[in-house]
């Protein structure tokens, strides 16, 4: 299996041109990233597309190996990076799980275990309702949701998961009550129980709705973030249908970490390595094409934005707890 | 018409046949050995297509996706081991063929099998793939629930000794798959603080040694009394089946073949699922039941076809509604959008060439799969000859590599050892390994749909019997659950009234 990465990953290289510079200078082997996720998965994709267009900073010789870790929901890939020696030579790709699970007791570490480097993607979340829904806007399905409190059927990703939190953030701030059906198998079948008509709403990042917008059959609402997705330019964002900001910031993102205590000339090698790739217009094309939004956030940045929801998701699990 | 050309000048050109032909090929070797399954050959290969220009390299993996379903049986029939969970069933009939001498027939009629039910998944999702996903998505939680139930039921029907060990069977896996988080409220069931266990019981481990494992250690304990188990004489008169077999099962395949491609258009489940459900009804319909387990040719036919079906029937919802149709076509959307094709209803409108080159490709990786089969079955069946004591070590190996592969993590391989053990004990206790097997495929989405249906029902347990599609579901599950039990009781109550002979009561028992 190993084997075979190795001689996947050298194809590859042979492929990708050597365009930019080696600006990594610390590798003298292998820097081996950890996907705690399936493989073909968006973490999987954006991780592999990610190191893939940065491999050209290493040395000669010395090359990425991505090593899917499922297990334990992924749990188990962060625990061993983060007790791993700081040394560069392992990462991780944390989601936005690493902010819920510490508060669901599903993980022992937290963002502070890590040393993030660069954040590929933060999709905010969104509500996808079927085209021909009677609520055509976001006011008219919140109108709907207070009407019948506990009849609206949203589909999300499993209990616990971002987009159920996100469904129990708009039952907090907006005083609703939905019924809120899981899915544990993942947003794919939800998305296809909206499209069957079995389901009232779904909430989702935008692009994994796209096709389906595309073809009119499904509708997104609103987007939960400060500003409007670039991807649906129309599509009006929660705080400016409410005239308010209640805090309804929500976004699925991904985040390449070293463990804690990195040396800080490592960390800025890999942050500037890292930082040329995020920025190239190659790299944004193509994480585009796989329907991902390529965004720029580094290092500090990254932390910011790790603490930020570790806090937000800390007061939000503890309030579905109290249910 | 232009742009069926258009594209079959697409596959047929030199390259593309060439990449088909090389993916089906590491498919047949990936379904082959057991622990590889069909995802994990589409992931190792997926990287490779980024750089290949256009659908070259999306054809290839359909190659490994059809090839590797096909090649999971080869291992199945020929040293009991399932390659990939589809052919778990396939073992149920196709190992007491080869233990008969009869290897070649069954691996003839498992690879024709094969390609008539993936050329049938093809046709399908060429054909009705628009109705295909209406019918996918007009079904809900409910329907999906009481599919599950009739998967399960037919455990009293694959217990080979006795019912009553079947059933237990059935409830050791149903145990084993309630390990990790609930599923409707994310606590956590039996999971003893241990990280690896909130994810659950790795699936393909558990099957790994459930069946290759304890496999091996019996053949080990065999090795050391000195006595050979295995002195089975194969020689191949004919590759293909026969004009007979063939007028036989094909009725089973293309019946078999139509439920394949309609559970691989349901989106989340797969071949594993397929191949169980294609075995019970073609039991139920045989008018040979009682060669079931014994090696009839229907039962190795209908497992094959119907888990090959499944790669058309998954393609019917990646493709029309941009929604993998299992795990492997999962994968494949990767691959599918690095190309620049968004799935979706849209794609038939603004990418014709390369919806019907897909089309096309599904058709020649299905009838190359076909001629490999054929061209590789002498060679395959020398397995048969080769001494267990040099066969079984490398048996074991495979199994702790393929138990490794599937997480990188050392723990799936103890747990591998595990299950192993346990199934040499249960096979001592002559208790049968696919009740377990069934059990833990399907009572995942057996419990899942159930409380999904409740949930969206607020509660409400008529929905199980509102819905037609449903409701006709569990009649059958319960009819298929208590005939084995009841029916040879009710036969002879029947036939003492009437004065005819009786069945021996043991005999009934099978």
């Amino acid at each position: 299996m190993k084997k075979l990465s190795l001689l996947v990953a050298v194809t590859l290289s042979a492929v990708v041109g050597q365009a930019m510079a080696q600006s990594l200078t610390y590798p003298t082997k292998n820097i081996t990233v950890v996907i705690p996720k399936n493989p073909g998965g968006g973490t999987d994709t954006s991780a592999r597309t990610l190191i893939e267009f940065t491999k050209s900073a290493l040395p000669k010789g010395v090359m990425f190996v991505p090593e899917n870790k499922p297990a334990g929901n992924g749990v188990a890939g962060l625990i061993e990076v983060a007790k791993s020696k700081p040394d560069g030579y392992k990462l991780v790709m944390t989601t936005v799980e690493l902010a819920m699970f510490p508060h669901e007791g599903k993980s022992p570490v937290t963002y502070a275990d890590f040393t993030p480097i660069v954040t590929p993607i933060a999709d905010p979340c969104s509500l996808v309702v079927k085209a021909d829904a009677p609520y055509k806007t976001l006011k008219e399905f919140l109108d709907a949701a207070k009407a019948n409190p506990g009849k609206i059927k949203v589909g999300n990703s499993g209990v616990g998961a971002i987009y159920h939190l996100a469904a129990l953030n708009m039952e907090r701030k907006l005083g609703l009550k939905f019924n809120n059906v899981p899915y544990n198998e993942g947003i794919g079948p939800a998305i296809g129980a909206l499209v069957g008509g079995h389901l009232d709403a779904v909430i989702t990042t935008p692009g994994t709705a796209k096709s389906q917008v595309d073809a009119g059959a499904l509708r997104i609402l609103g987007v939960m973030d400060s500003q409007r997705f670039e991807l649906f330019p129309d599509v009006p964002t929660f705080k400016e249908v409410l005239g308010q900001d209640l805090g309804l910031k929500m976004r699925a993102w991904a985040v390449l970490a070293a463990p804690a205590k990195l040396p800080q000339k490592i960390a800025d090698e890999l942050i500037t390595a890292f930082g040329k790739t995020v920025n190239s217009p190659e790299y944004q094309a193509a994480m585009k094409k796989q329907g991902i939004m390529p965004i720029v956030m580094l290092g500090k940045n990254a932390e910011m934005m790790m603490k930020e929801d570790h806090e937000t998701y800390k007061e939000l699990i503890a309030e579905a707890k109290k249910k | 018409m232009n742009d069926i050309f258009a594209a079959a000048s697409v596959v047929f050109s030199f390259n593309a046949l060439l990449m088909i032909f090389v993916g089906t090929l590491a498919g047949v070797i990936i379904g082959a050995l057991p622990g590889l399954t069909v995802n994990m050959g589409i992931a190792l290969l997926m990287p490779l297509t980024f750089s290949f220009q256009g659908l070259t390299g999306i054809l290839m993996l359909i190659g490994v996706y059809c090839g590797a379903i096909y090649g999971g049986s080869i291992t199945a029939i020929l040293i009991n081991t399932p390659g990939t969970p589809a052919s778990a069933a396939t073992i149920l009939d196709g190992y007491p063929l080869a233990l008969r001498g009869e290897a070649g027939r069954a691996l003839g009629l498992s690879t024709l099998s094969s390609t008539v039910g993936g050329i049938f998944g093809a046709i399908c999702l060429v054909l009705v793939s628009p109705l295909l996903a209406k019918v996918a998505v007009g079904m809900s939680a409910p329907e999906y629930f009481s599919l599950a139930v009739f998967g399960i039921s037919i455990i009293t029907s694959v217990s080979s000794h006795s019912i009553i060990k079947g059933l237990m069977g059935g409830c050791i896996g149903l145990a084993i798959a309630t390990v990790g988080l609930d599923p409707m409220t994310a606590g956590f069931r039996f999971t003893f603080d241990s990280v690896y266990l909130m994810g659950g019981i790795s699936f393909v481990p558990v099957l790994v040694g459930l069946f290759a494992f304890s496999q091996g250690l019996i053949s080990l304990e065999d090795n050391h009394r000195g006595s050979e188990n295995r002195k089975v004489q194969v020689a191949i008169k004919r590759i293909f089946p026969t004009w007979a077999d063939f007028k036989r099962v094909f009725p089973t395949q293309i019946r078999s073949a139509a439920i394949g491609t309609v559970i691989g258009a349901i989106p989340g489940t797969g071949g594993d699922i397929a191949s169980y459900v294609s075995y019970t009804e073609a039991k139920r319909w045989s008018k040979h039941p009682e060669e079931f387990g014994h090696g009839s040719i229907e039962g190795v036919s209908a497992p094959e076809a119907g888990a090959n079906a499944v790669a058309g029937g998954a393609m019917v919802p990646l493709l029309t509604l941009g929604i993998p149709g299992d795990g492997a076509t999962a994968i494949m959307m990767g691959a599918f959008m690095v190309q620049g094709l968004s799935l979706g209803p849209l794609l038939f409108k603004e990418h014709p060439i390369e919806v019907n080159t897909i089309f096309i490709g599904l058709f020649v990786a299905n009838i190359l799969m076909g001629l490999i089969g054929f061209a590789g079955l002498r060679l395959s069946t020398r397995i048969m000859d080769v001494p267990p004591r040099i066969l079984v070590p490398v048996v074991l190996t495979l199994c702790a590599v393929g138990a490794y592969s599937v997480n990188h993590t050392m723990i799936d391989v103890f747990v591998m050892m595990l299950a192993g053990t346990l199934g040499y004990i249960l096979i001592k206790l002559d208790f049968s390994m696919s009740p377990i097997v069934i059990g833990i495929i399907l009572g995942p989405m057996a419990e899942t749909n159930l409380r999904r249906s409740l949930v969206m029902s607020e509660g409400d347990y008529s929905v199980f019997v509102t819905r037609p599609i449903c409701l006709s579901f569990l009649i059958i599950a319960v009819v298929t659950l208590f005939l084995p039990i009841v029916g040879p009781k009710l036969w002879n109550w029947w036939k003492k009234r009437s004065g005819g002979p009786v069945l021996p009561e043991n005999e009934t028992q099978e």
